[in-house]
Protein backbone atom coordinates (compact mmCIF):
# COMPACT_ATOMS: atom_id res chain seq x y z
CA UNK A 1 0.00 0.00 0.00
CA UNK A 2 1.65 3.01 -1.04
CA UNK A 3 1.99 6.10 1.36
CA UNK A 4 -0.89 8.21 1.08
CA UNK A 5 -1.42 11.79 0.16
CA UNK A 6 -3.11 14.69 1.48
CA UNK A 7 -5.51 13.72 4.30
CA UNK A 8 -4.42 11.46 6.92
CA UNK A 9 -8.05 9.35 7.48
CA UNK A 10 -10.41 9.25 9.87
CA UNK A 11 -10.50 6.41 12.79
CA UNK A 12 -10.63 3.34 10.63
CA UNK A 13 -7.36 4.12 8.76
CA UNK A 14 -5.18 6.62 10.75
CA UNK A 15 -3.50 3.79 12.36
CA UNK A 16 -2.30 2.33 9.12
CA UNK A 17 0.55 4.51 8.37
CA UNK A 18 0.96 6.81 11.93
CA UNK A 19 -0.44 4.26 14.80
CA UNK A 20 2.69 3.17 15.79
CA UNK A 21 4.13 7.12 15.85
CA UNK A 22 0.97 8.36 17.50
CA UNK A 23 1.03 5.70 20.15
CA UNK A 24 4.47 6.28 20.94
CA UNK A 25 4.08 10.52 21.85
CA UNK A 26 1.37 9.22 23.50
CA UNK A 27 3.44 7.20 25.77
CA UNK A 28 5.54 9.97 26.13
CA UNK A 29 2.79 12.11 27.87
CA UNK A 30 3.67 10.37 31.18
CA UNK A 31 6.79 11.37 31.52
CA UNK A 32 5.52 14.93 32.36
CA UNK A 33 6.50 15.50 35.83
CA UNK A 34 3.52 15.08 38.06
CA UNK A 35 1.99 17.63 40.38
CA UNK A 36 3.80 15.17 43.47
CA UNK A 37 7.26 15.59 41.38
CA UNK A 38 6.81 19.99 41.03
CA UNK A 39 5.88 20.16 44.60
CA UNK A 40 9.06 18.04 45.72
CA UNK A 41 11.25 19.88 43.19
CA UNK A 42 10.04 23.14 44.90
CA UNK A 43 10.30 22.30 48.20
CA UNK A 44 14.15 21.59 48.03
CA UNK A 45 16.77 24.24 49.61
CA UNK A 46 19.59 23.50 46.92
CA UNK A 47 19.79 22.17 43.21
CA UNK A 48 21.72 18.84 44.36
CA UNK A 49 18.88 17.97 46.02
CA UNK A 50 16.45 18.74 42.51
CA UNK A 51 18.31 16.39 41.29
CA UNK A 52 18.06 13.82 43.73
CA UNK A 53 13.85 13.96 43.31
CA UNK A 54 14.70 14.59 39.13
CA UNK A 55 16.70 11.50 38.99
CA UNK A 56 12.90 10.02 39.86
CA UNK A 57 11.44 10.86 36.94
CA UNK A 58 11.98 10.28 33.72
CA UNK A 59 14.90 12.62 33.59
CA UNK A 60 17.26 10.22 35.44
CA UNK A 61 18.73 9.03 31.81
CA UNK A 62 19.23 12.77 31.21
CA UNK A 63 20.80 13.80 34.05
CA UNK A 64 22.99 10.86 34.82
CA UNK A 65 26.02 12.37 33.02
CA UNK A 66 25.94 15.54 34.29
CA UNK A 67 28.37 16.74 37.00
CA UNK A 68 27.74 20.09 38.14
CA UNK A 69 23.95 21.25 38.05
CA UNK A 70 22.76 24.67 36.69
CA UNK A 71 19.67 26.14 35.29
CA UNK A 72 21.16 26.75 32.01
CA UNK A 73 22.86 23.09 32.08
CA UNK A 74 19.50 21.34 33.38
CA UNK A 75 17.66 23.69 30.21
CA UNK A 76 20.44 22.23 27.98
CA UNK A 77 20.05 18.67 29.19
CA UNK A 78 16.30 18.78 28.94
CA UNK A 79 16.53 20.26 25.26
CA UNK A 80 18.25 17.73 23.97
CA UNK A 81 16.26 15.02 25.80
CA UNK A 82 13.07 16.42 23.75
CA UNK A 83 15.32 16.88 20.41
CA UNK A 84 16.47 12.82 20.93
CA UNK A 85 12.40 11.72 21.47
CA UNK A 86 11.59 14.48 18.57
CA UNK A 87 14.15 12.74 16.21
CA UNK A 88 12.90 9.59 17.09
CA UNK A 89 9.55 10.60 15.97
CA UNK A 90 10.69 11.88 13.12
CA UNK A 91 12.35 9.36 12.07
CA UNK A 92 9.47 7.00 12.22
CA UNK A 93 6.93 9.20 11.04
CA UNK A 94 5.89 8.68 7.13
CA UNK A 95 3.88 11.58 4.51
CA UNK A 96 2.07 13.62 5.20
CA UNK A 97 2.98 13.56 9.31
CA UNK A 98 6.57 13.66 8.31
CA UNK A 99 5.59 17.27 6.71
CA UNK A 100 3.58 18.14 9.47
CA UNK A 101 7.00 17.65 12.01
CA UNK A 102 8.86 19.31 9.63
CA UNK A 103 6.94 22.18 10.07
CA UNK A 104 7.33 22.35 13.69
CA UNK A 105 11.21 22.27 13.13
CA UNK A 106 10.90 25.47 10.76
CA UNK A 107 9.82 27.76 13.85
CA UNK A 108 13.09 27.13 15.36
CA UNK A 109 15.33 27.29 12.10
CA UNK A 110 14.09 30.41 11.78
CA UNK A 111 14.70 31.25 15.37
CA UNK A 112 18.69 30.35 14.97
CA UNK A 113 19.25 31.57 11.60
CA UNK A 114 18.10 35.32 13.40
CA UNK A 115 20.16 34.13 16.16
CA UNK A 116 22.98 34.16 13.97
CA UNK A 117 22.69 37.40 11.88
CA UNK A 118 21.86 38.98 15.63
CA UNK A 119 25.14 37.75 16.84
CA UNK A 120 27.30 38.64 13.90
CA UNK A 121 25.98 42.35 14.17
CA UNK A 122 27.30 42.66 17.97
CA UNK A 123 30.20 40.43 16.47
CA UNK A 124 29.82 37.53 18.90
CA UNK A 125 32.35 34.45 18.63
CA UNK A 126 30.74 31.69 16.07
CA UNK A 127 31.06 29.14 18.31
CA UNK A 128 29.25 30.13 21.12
CA UNK A 129 26.66 31.25 18.63
CA UNK A 130 26.09 27.75 17.67
CA UNK A 131 26.31 26.68 21.14
CA UNK A 132 23.13 28.56 21.68
CA UNK A 133 20.98 27.56 18.54
CA UNK A 134 18.35 25.52 19.42
CA UNK A 135 18.93 21.97 18.38
CA UNK A 136 15.74 21.32 16.27
CA UNK A 137 16.66 23.92 13.86
CA UNK A 138 19.91 22.98 12.96
CA UNK A 139 21.12 23.01 9.15
CA UNK A 140 24.15 21.83 7.79
CA UNK A 141 27.22 23.03 10.07
CA UNK A 142 28.56 24.61 6.97
CA UNK A 143 25.38 26.35 6.22
CA UNK A 144 25.10 27.29 9.83
CA UNK A 145 28.56 28.60 9.60
CA UNK A 146 28.46 30.66 7.04
CA UNK A 147 25.34 32.54 7.75
CA UNK A 148 26.99 35.06 9.87
CA UNK A 149 29.90 35.56 7.51
CA UNK A 150 27.30 37.87 5.04
CA UNK A 151 27.64 41.58 5.55
CA UNK A 152 24.83 43.10 8.06
CA UNK A 153 23.35 45.74 4.89
CA UNK A 154 20.84 44.96 2.35
CA UNK A 155 23.03 43.25 -0.43
CA UNK A 156 24.65 41.17 1.89
CA UNK A 157 20.96 40.05 3.16
CA UNK A 158 20.07 39.26 -0.96
CA UNK A 159 23.44 37.46 -1.20
CA UNK A 160 22.43 35.66 1.71
CA UNK A 161 19.18 34.68 0.69
CA UNK A 162 20.37 33.69 -3.18
CA UNK A 163 23.03 31.38 -1.87
CA UNK A 164 22.13 30.00 1.32
CA UNK A 165 18.80 30.26 2.33
CA UNK A 166 16.95 29.80 -0.52
CA UNK A 167 17.85 25.88 -0.31
CA UNK A 168 16.86 25.94 3.34
CA UNK A 169 12.97 24.59 3.82
CA UNK A 170 12.78 28.24 5.50
CA UNK A 171 13.58 29.96 2.11
CA UNK A 172 10.17 30.78 0.59
CA UNK A 173 9.26 32.45 4.05
CA UNK A 174 12.81 34.59 3.72
CA UNK A 175 11.44 34.98 -0.76
CA UNK A 176 8.14 36.74 0.53
CA UNK A 177 9.49 39.01 2.84
CA UNK A 178 12.39 40.29 0.88
CA UNK A 179 9.47 40.22 -1.60
CA UNK A 180 6.82 42.38 0.82
CA UNK A 181 9.42 44.41 2.06
CA UNK A 182 10.68 45.80 -1.54
CA UNK A 183 6.94 46.40 -2.58
CA UNK A 184 6.81 48.46 0.09
CA UNK A 185 9.70 50.63 -0.44
CA UNK A 186 8.55 50.84 -4.05
CA UNK A 187 10.85 48.15 -5.69
CA UNK A 188 14.12 49.20 -3.58
CA UNK A 189 15.28 46.01 -2.17
CA UNK A 190 18.24 47.30 -1.78
CA UNK A 191 17.21 49.50 1.23
CA UNK A 192 15.38 46.94 3.28
CA UNK A 193 17.70 45.87 6.23
CA UNK A 194 19.02 49.12 6.51
CA UNK A 195 15.53 50.38 8.24
CA UNK A 196 14.23 47.26 9.62
CA UNK A 197 15.50 45.41 12.75
CA UNK A 198 16.28 41.86 13.27
CA UNK A 199 13.28 41.91 15.59
CA UNK A 200 11.03 42.87 12.78
CA UNK A 201 12.25 40.58 10.33
CA UNK A 202 12.20 37.75 12.97
CA UNK A 203 7.89 38.74 13.46
CA UNK A 204 7.35 38.66 9.90
CA UNK A 205 8.37 35.21 9.12
CA UNK A 206 7.05 33.96 11.92
CA UNK A 207 4.04 35.22 10.77
CA UNK A 208 4.16 33.70 7.19
CA UNK A 209 5.27 30.45 8.88
CA UNK A 210 2.25 30.34 11.29
CA UNK A 211 0.13 31.05 8.11
CA UNK A 212 1.84 28.60 6.30
CA UNK A 213 1.16 25.55 8.75
CA UNK A 214 -2.43 26.80 9.55
CA UNK A 215 -2.70 26.55 5.40
CA UNK A 216 -1.54 22.85 5.78
CA UNK A 217 -3.27 21.56 8.52
CA UNK A 218 -6.55 22.87 6.67
CA UNK A 219 -5.17 20.87 4.30
CA UNK A 220 -5.23 18.11 6.27
CA UNK A 221 -8.76 18.65 6.87
CA UNK A 222 -10.29 16.27 9.94
CA UNK A 223 -9.96 16.23 13.55
CA UNK A 224 -6.51 17.67 12.71
CA UNK A 225 -7.66 20.74 10.96
CA UNK A 226 -9.95 21.56 14.06
CA UNK A 227 -7.44 21.06 16.47
CA UNK A 228 -4.17 22.74 14.81
CA UNK A 229 -6.74 25.49 13.38
CA UNK A 230 -7.16 26.06 17.52
CA UNK A 231 -4.42 26.08 18.32
CA UNK A 232 -2.89 28.51 15.99
CA UNK A 233 -5.20 30.76 15.66
CA UNK A 234 -4.25 31.27 19.70
CA UNK A 235 -0.53 31.68 18.65
CA UNK A 236 -1.40 34.44 16.04
CA UNK A 237 -3.34 35.90 18.47
CA UNK A 238 -0.50 36.17 20.99
CA UNK A 239 1.87 37.56 18.65
CA UNK A 240 -0.42 40.50 17.59
CA UNK A 241 -1.35 41.37 20.72
CA UNK A 242 2.73 41.23 22.11
CA UNK A 243 3.72 43.37 18.72
CA UNK A 244 1.79 45.76 19.66
CA UNK A 245 1.97 46.00 23.38
CA UNK A 246 6.22 45.89 22.42
CA UNK A 247 5.99 48.50 19.79
CA UNK A 248 4.86 51.29 22.40
CA UNK A 249 7.31 53.63 22.84
CA UNK A 250 8.87 52.15 19.86
CA UNK A 251 9.03 54.00 16.73
CA UNK A 252 6.55 50.94 15.42
CA UNK A 253 4.38 53.03 17.41
CA UNK A 254 3.98 56.04 15.10
CA UNK A 255 1.14 56.65 13.47
CA UNK A 256 2.53 56.70 9.84
CA UNK A 257 4.10 53.32 11.17
CA UNK A 258 1.29 51.53 12.76
CA UNK A 259 -0.66 50.99 9.80
CA UNK A 260 1.99 50.51 7.70
CA UNK A 261 4.88 48.67 9.03
CA UNK A 262 3.16 47.28 12.21
CA UNK A 263 -0.33 46.08 10.50
CA UNK A 264 2.26 43.80 8.21
CA UNK A 265 3.20 42.12 10.99
CA UNK A 266 0.20 40.57 12.29
CA UNK A 267 -0.49 37.00 11.08
CA UNK A 268 -3.91 36.31 8.63
CA UNK A 269 -4.85 33.62 11.09
CA UNK A 270 -6.38 33.96 14.25
CA UNK A 271 -9.90 34.90 16.20
CA UNK A 272 -8.18 38.29 15.79
CA UNK A 273 -8.26 38.49 12.18
CA UNK A 274 -9.80 40.47 10.08
CA UNK A 275 -11.68 42.66 12.36
CA UNK A 276 -9.69 42.79 15.44
CA UNK A 277 -6.29 43.16 13.88
CA UNK A 278 -7.59 46.32 11.49
CA UNK A 279 -8.44 47.98 15.19
CA UNK A 280 -5.45 46.53 16.47
CA UNK A 281 -3.58 48.85 13.94
CA UNK A 282 -5.02 51.78 15.24
CA UNK A 283 -3.71 51.48 18.67
CA UNK A 284 -1.20 53.30 20.26
CA UNK A 285 -1.63 53.34 23.98
CA UNK A 286 -2.19 50.48 26.81
CA UNK A 287 -6.00 51.83 27.15
CA UNK A 288 -6.95 52.19 23.60
CA UNK A 289 -5.39 48.16 23.42
CA UNK A 290 -7.28 47.40 26.74
CA UNK A 291 -10.99 48.96 24.74
CA UNK A 292 -10.15 46.68 21.39
CA UNK A 293 -9.36 43.59 23.83
CA UNK A 294 -12.63 44.13 25.46
CA UNK A 295 -14.78 43.19 22.40
CA UNK A 296 -13.18 39.92 22.21
CA UNK A 297 -13.96 37.85 25.65
CA UNK A 298 -11.28 35.49 26.09
CA UNK A 299 -8.84 38.10 25.32
CA UNK A 300 -10.74 40.54 27.99
CA UNK A 301 -9.89 38.12 30.88
CA UNK A 302 -6.17 37.69 29.88
CA UNK A 303 -5.87 41.48 29.67
CA UNK A 304 -7.38 41.95 32.81
CA UNK A 305 -4.86 40.33 34.49
CA UNK A 306 -2.10 42.28 32.60
CA UNK A 307 -4.17 45.77 33.33
CA UNK A 308 -4.52 44.65 37.17
CA UNK A 309 -0.66 44.89 37.53
CA UNK A 310 -0.58 41.80 39.80
CA UNK A 311 2.42 39.17 40.05
CA UNK A 312 1.52 37.32 37.06
CA UNK A 313 2.28 39.22 33.94
CA UNK A 314 0.91 38.60 30.87
CA UNK A 315 2.99 36.43 29.20
CA UNK A 316 2.23 33.91 32.02
CA UNK A 317 -1.39 34.39 31.27
CA UNK A 318 -0.70 33.55 27.96
CA UNK A 319 0.83 30.50 28.84
CA UNK A 320 -1.59 29.31 30.88
CA UNK A 321 -4.13 29.73 28.03
CA UNK A 322 -2.35 27.81 25.42
CA UNK A 323 -1.40 25.13 27.91
CA UNK A 324 -5.12 24.61 28.49
CA UNK A 325 -5.83 24.69 24.54
CA UNK A 326 -2.54 22.15 24.10
CA UNK A 327 -4.05 19.53 26.50
CA UNK A 328 -6.74 19.65 24.86
CA UNK A 329 -4.98 17.65 21.84
CA UNK A 330 -4.31 15.15 24.24
CA UNK A 331 -8.27 14.20 24.62
CA UNK A 332 -8.64 12.85 21.10
CA UNK A 333 -7.31 10.05 18.83
CA UNK A 334 -5.82 9.71 15.32
CA UNK A 335 -5.20 13.58 14.97
CA UNK A 336 -1.52 15.26 14.35
CA UNK A 337 -2.08 17.51 16.87
CA UNK A 338 -0.60 15.72 19.48
CA UNK A 339 2.73 16.23 18.39
CA UNK A 340 2.84 19.98 18.49
CA UNK A 341 1.18 19.76 21.59
CA UNK A 342 4.34 17.31 22.78
CA UNK A 343 6.80 19.51 22.00
CA UNK A 344 4.99 22.88 23.37
CA UNK A 345 3.86 21.28 26.45
CA UNK A 346 7.80 19.87 27.31
CA UNK A 347 9.18 23.07 26.37
CA UNK A 348 6.86 24.44 28.81
CA UNK A 349 7.83 21.84 31.26
CA UNK A 350 11.49 22.72 30.56
CA UNK A 351 10.71 26.44 31.45
CA UNK A 352 9.33 25.64 34.88
CA UNK A 353 12.40 23.70 35.09
CA UNK A 354 14.44 26.41 34.75
CA UNK A 355 12.33 29.02 36.43
CA UNK A 356 12.17 27.03 39.71
CA UNK A 357 15.92 26.08 39.74
CA UNK A 358 16.97 29.64 39.23
CA UNK A 359 14.62 30.46 42.34
CA UNK A 360 15.96 28.36 43.69
CA UNK A 361 20.00 29.40 42.93
CA UNK A 362 19.06 33.13 43.88
CA UNK A 363 17.04 32.14 47.25
CA UNK A 364 13.14 34.00 46.19
CA UNK A 365 11.19 31.09 47.30
CA UNK A 366 8.53 33.73 47.40
CA UNK A 367 8.36 33.54 43.54
CA UNK A 368 9.21 29.86 42.67
CA UNK A 369 5.24 29.41 42.58
CA UNK A 370 5.09 30.88 39.72
CA UNK A 371 5.05 28.40 36.73
CA UNK A 372 2.18 26.55 35.07
CA UNK A 373 2.14 22.94 35.50
CA UNK A 374 1.33 20.49 32.78
CA UNK A 375 -1.41 18.50 33.12
CA UNK A 376 -1.63 19.14 36.45
CA UNK A 377 -4.93 18.04 38.54
CA UNK A 378 -5.06 21.06 40.14
CA UNK A 379 -5.28 23.34 36.83
CA UNK A 380 -8.20 25.84 37.19
CA UNK A 381 -9.76 24.58 34.14
CA UNK A 382 -10.23 20.95 35.20
CA UNK A 383 -12.87 21.94 38.33
CA UNK A 384 -12.49 21.71 41.78
CA UNK A 385 -11.78 18.44 42.66
CA UNK A 386 -8.62 17.02 42.38
CA UNK A 387 -8.03 13.47 42.17
CA UNK B 1 -31.76 -2.96 -17.14
CA UNK B 2 -34.09 -2.43 -19.79
CA UNK B 3 -35.63 -5.64 -21.65
CA UNK B 4 -32.61 -6.06 -23.89
CA UNK B 5 -32.65 -4.81 -27.43
CA UNK B 6 -31.50 -8.04 -28.70
CA UNK B 7 -34.31 -11.11 -29.36
CA UNK B 8 -31.93 -13.41 -30.69
CA UNK B 9 -32.90 -16.62 -28.53
CA UNK B 10 -28.43 -16.69 -27.37
CA UNK B 11 -28.93 -13.09 -25.69
CA UNK B 12 -29.79 -13.29 -22.05
CA UNK B 13 -32.97 -10.59 -21.07
CA UNK B 14 -31.27 -8.51 -18.43
CA UNK B 15 -30.02 -9.05 -14.98
CA UNK B 16 -33.29 -10.48 -13.67
CA UNK B 17 -32.52 -13.27 -16.13
CA UNK B 18 -28.97 -13.49 -15.62
CA UNK B 19 -29.31 -13.70 -12.00
CA UNK B 20 -32.10 -16.43 -12.04
CA UNK B 21 -29.84 -18.75 -14.30
CA UNK B 22 -26.30 -18.39 -11.96
CA UNK B 23 -26.32 -21.94 -10.40
CA UNK B 24 -27.41 -22.53 -7.38
CA UNK B 25 -23.77 -24.39 -6.58
CA UNK B 26 -22.33 -21.01 -7.67
CA UNK B 27 -24.12 -19.17 -5.23
CA UNK B 28 -23.56 -21.82 -2.60
CA UNK B 29 -19.34 -21.26 -3.29
CA UNK B 30 -19.26 -17.64 -3.65
CA UNK B 31 -20.99 -17.32 -0.44
CA UNK B 32 -18.38 -19.49 1.16
CA UNK B 33 -16.23 -17.33 -0.21
CA UNK B 34 -17.60 -14.20 0.59
CA UNK B 35 -18.15 -14.99 4.40
CA UNK B 36 -14.35 -16.20 5.07
CA UNK B 37 -13.08 -13.66 2.70
CA UNK B 38 -14.76 -10.85 4.35
CA UNK B 39 -14.41 -12.23 8.37
CA UNK B 40 -10.48 -11.75 7.38
CA UNK B 41 -10.54 -8.27 5.75
CA UNK B 42 -12.40 -7.72 9.19
CA UNK B 43 -10.30 -9.52 11.26
CA UNK B 44 -6.72 -8.04 9.56
CA UNK B 45 -7.97 -4.73 9.39
CA UNK B 46 -8.68 -4.99 13.17
CA UNK B 47 -5.29 -6.60 14.32
CA UNK B 48 -3.35 -3.85 11.91
CA UNK B 49 -5.33 -0.82 13.90
CA UNK B 50 -4.51 -2.52 17.35
CA UNK B 51 -1.59 -3.79 16.78
CA UNK B 52 0.10 -0.68 15.60
CA UNK B 53 -0.97 1.12 18.71
CA UNK B 54 0.23 -1.68 20.87
CA UNK B 55 3.71 -1.64 19.80
CA UNK B 56 3.90 1.95 20.24
CA UNK B 57 2.40 2.20 23.38
CA UNK B 58 4.38 -0.32 25.39
CA UNK B 59 7.86 1.55 24.55
CA UNK B 60 7.13 3.46 27.07
CA UNK B 61 5.29 1.35 28.99
CA UNK B 62 5.99 -2.30 28.37
CA UNK B 63 3.62 -3.98 31.06
CA UNK B 64 0.77 -3.64 28.96
CA UNK B 65 1.91 -5.96 26.51
CA UNK B 66 0.59 -9.24 27.44
CA UNK B 67 -2.56 -7.66 28.96
CA UNK B 68 -3.40 -5.87 25.67
CA UNK B 69 -3.09 -9.17 23.56
CA UNK B 70 -6.78 -9.88 24.35
CA UNK B 71 -7.27 -6.90 21.94
CA UNK B 72 -6.17 -8.86 19.52
CA UNK B 73 -7.32 -12.45 20.21
CA UNK B 74 -10.80 -10.40 19.89
CA UNK B 75 -9.96 -9.45 16.78
CA UNK B 76 -8.98 -12.91 15.86
CA UNK B 77 -11.83 -14.45 17.09
CA UNK B 78 -13.61 -12.94 14.22
CA UNK B 79 -11.65 -14.54 11.90
CA UNK B 80 -12.76 -17.55 13.44
CA UNK B 81 -16.64 -17.09 13.14
CA UNK B 82 -15.73 -17.07 9.21
CA UNK B 83 -13.67 -20.40 9.27
CA UNK B 84 -16.92 -21.69 10.96
CA UNK B 85 -19.46 -20.69 9.03
CA UNK B 86 -17.15 -21.93 5.75
CA UNK B 87 -16.70 -25.45 7.06
CA UNK B 88 -20.32 -25.92 8.13
CA UNK B 89 -21.51 -24.28 4.71
CA UNK B 90 -18.76 -26.55 2.59
CA UNK B 91 -19.78 -29.83 4.23
CA UNK B 92 -23.48 -29.13 3.39
CA UNK B 93 -22.42 -28.78 -0.44
CA UNK B 94 -22.96 -32.32 -2.24
CA UNK B 95 -22.10 -33.72 -5.42
CA UNK B 96 -24.78 -35.01 -7.04
CA UNK B 97 -25.09 -38.72 -7.77
CA UNK B 98 -26.32 -38.52 -11.08
CA UNK B 99 -24.84 -39.93 -14.26
CA UNK B 100 -25.22 -37.55 -17.74
CA UNK B 101 -24.95 -34.03 -17.96
CA UNK B 102 -28.60 -33.62 -16.96
CA UNK B 103 -30.08 -33.84 -13.95
CA UNK B 104 -33.48 -35.39 -13.98
CA UNK B 105 -36.90 -34.43 -14.16
CA UNK B 106 -37.73 -34.94 -10.82
CA UNK B 107 -34.82 -33.54 -9.05
CA UNK B 108 -35.75 -31.85 -6.10
CA UNK B 109 -35.06 -28.38 -7.36
CA UNK B 110 -36.59 -26.20 -5.30
CA UNK B 111 -34.74 -27.47 -2.39
CA UNK B 112 -31.85 -27.02 -4.61
CA UNK B 113 -32.38 -23.49 -5.42
CA UNK B 114 -33.12 -22.62 -1.81
CA UNK B 115 -30.14 -24.56 -0.50
CA UNK B 116 -27.66 -22.59 -2.99
CA UNK B 117 -29.32 -18.90 -2.52
CA UNK B 118 -29.62 -19.25 1.88
CA UNK B 119 -25.96 -20.64 1.93
CA UNK B 120 -24.71 -17.25 -0.07
CA UNK B 121 -26.54 -15.15 2.25
CA UNK B 122 -25.57 -17.08 5.24
CA UNK B 123 -21.98 -16.60 4.24
CA UNK B 124 -22.49 -12.37 3.02
CA UNK B 125 -24.38 -12.33 6.66
CA UNK B 126 -21.01 -13.76 8.70
CA UNK B 127 -19.05 -11.32 6.15
CA UNK B 128 -20.13 -7.99 6.08
CA UNK B 129 -20.93 -8.52 10.20
CA UNK B 130 -17.52 -9.46 10.49
CA UNK B 131 -15.92 -6.62 8.64
CA UNK B 132 -17.82 -4.38 10.78
CA UNK B 133 -16.80 -6.16 14.20
CA UNK B 134 -13.47 -6.24 13.51
CA UNK B 135 -12.94 -3.07 12.55
CA UNK B 136 -14.75 -1.39 15.69
CA UNK B 137 -12.79 -4.01 18.27
CA UNK B 138 -9.08 -2.48 16.74
CA UNK B 139 -9.99 0.69 16.90
CA UNK B 140 -11.51 0.21 20.68
CA UNK B 141 -8.60 -2.35 21.32
CA UNK B 142 -6.24 0.91 20.03
CA UNK B 143 -7.63 3.64 22.47
CA UNK B 144 -7.57 0.79 25.05
CA UNK B 145 -3.72 -0.05 25.30
CA UNK B 146 -3.13 3.67 24.48
CA UNK B 147 -4.97 4.66 28.01
CA UNK B 148 -3.85 1.20 29.44
CA UNK B 149 -0.12 2.72 29.26
CA UNK B 150 -1.26 6.32 30.87
CA UNK B 151 -3.40 4.43 33.84
CA UNK B 152 -3.63 0.98 33.83
CA UNK B 153 -7.14 0.79 35.85
CA UNK B 154 -8.83 1.86 32.54
CA UNK B 155 -7.82 -1.41 31.07
CA UNK B 156 -11.14 -3.05 31.91
CA UNK B 157 -13.50 -0.44 31.73
CA UNK B 158 -12.21 0.05 27.53
CA UNK B 159 -12.55 -3.97 27.41
CA UNK B 160 -16.28 -4.16 28.01
CA UNK B 161 -16.64 -1.80 24.74
CA UNK B 162 -14.66 -4.00 22.70
CA UNK B 163 -16.54 -7.07 24.32
CA UNK B 164 -19.45 -4.91 22.92
CA UNK B 165 -17.88 -4.74 19.80
CA UNK B 166 -16.69 -8.14 19.13
CA UNK B 167 -20.64 -9.35 19.74
CA UNK B 168 -21.54 -7.59 16.04
CA UNK B 169 -19.49 -10.60 14.52
CA UNK B 170 -21.46 -13.44 16.74
CA UNK B 171 -25.02 -12.05 15.42
CA UNK B 172 -23.74 -12.47 11.94
CA UNK B 173 -22.35 -16.20 12.64
CA UNK B 174 -25.98 -17.12 14.56
CA UNK B 175 -27.81 -15.74 12.03
CA UNK B 176 -25.85 -17.65 9.31
CA UNK B 177 -26.09 -20.89 10.87
CA UNK B 178 -29.64 -20.56 11.90
CA UNK B 179 -30.10 -19.37 7.73
CA UNK B 180 -28.04 -22.60 6.61
CA UNK B 181 -29.48 -25.02 9.07
CA UNK B 182 -32.25 -25.74 6.81
CA UNK B 183 -30.10 -26.03 3.33
CA UNK B 184 -29.19 -29.13 2.06
CA UNK B 185 -28.00 -30.00 -1.51
CA UNK B 186 -30.08 -33.00 -2.45
CA UNK B 187 -27.36 -35.60 -3.74
CA UNK B 188 -30.18 -38.10 -5.66
CA UNK B 189 -33.24 -37.51 -7.38
CA UNK B 190 -36.63 -37.96 -5.49
CA UNK B 191 -38.47 -41.41 -5.43
CA UNK B 192 -41.94 -40.40 -6.40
Amino acid sequence: MSTPTGTHGGMAIFNIHHGFVEALVRGMRSSFLADADYHHITQCENLEDVKLNLTETDYSDALADMTSISPSDLQKVANEKLVTEFKYLRTQAVEPLSTFLDFITYEYMIENIMLLLKGALSGRNINELLASCHPLGMFKDSTMRSIPTFEPNSKGFADLYQTVLVDTPVGPYFAMFLQESSNAMGGEVRNVIEEVEIEIIKSSLIKYWLEDFAQYAEKLGGETAVMMGDILKARADTNAINITLNSFGTPLNEPAMRSSDRKRLYPAVGHLYPMGTSMLSDVSSEEELGRVLELFPQYASIWNIHAAGTDKSIDDAFYERDVQALELAFEGQMHYGVFYAYVKLKEQEIRNLVWITECILQAQKDEINKFVPVFSHHAPWRGAKAR
Amino acid sequence: MSASACNSPYCNQGWGELLSHLSPYGYANFGIAFGLGFSVVGAAWGIWLTGSSLVGAAVKAPRIRSKNLISVIFCEATAIYGVIMAIILANKIKKPETEGSYLPDNWDYNGMYFAGYGMFSAGLSVGLTNIASGVSVGIAGSSCAIADAQDASLFVKILIVEIFASALGIFGIIVGIIESNACTFPIAAMDN
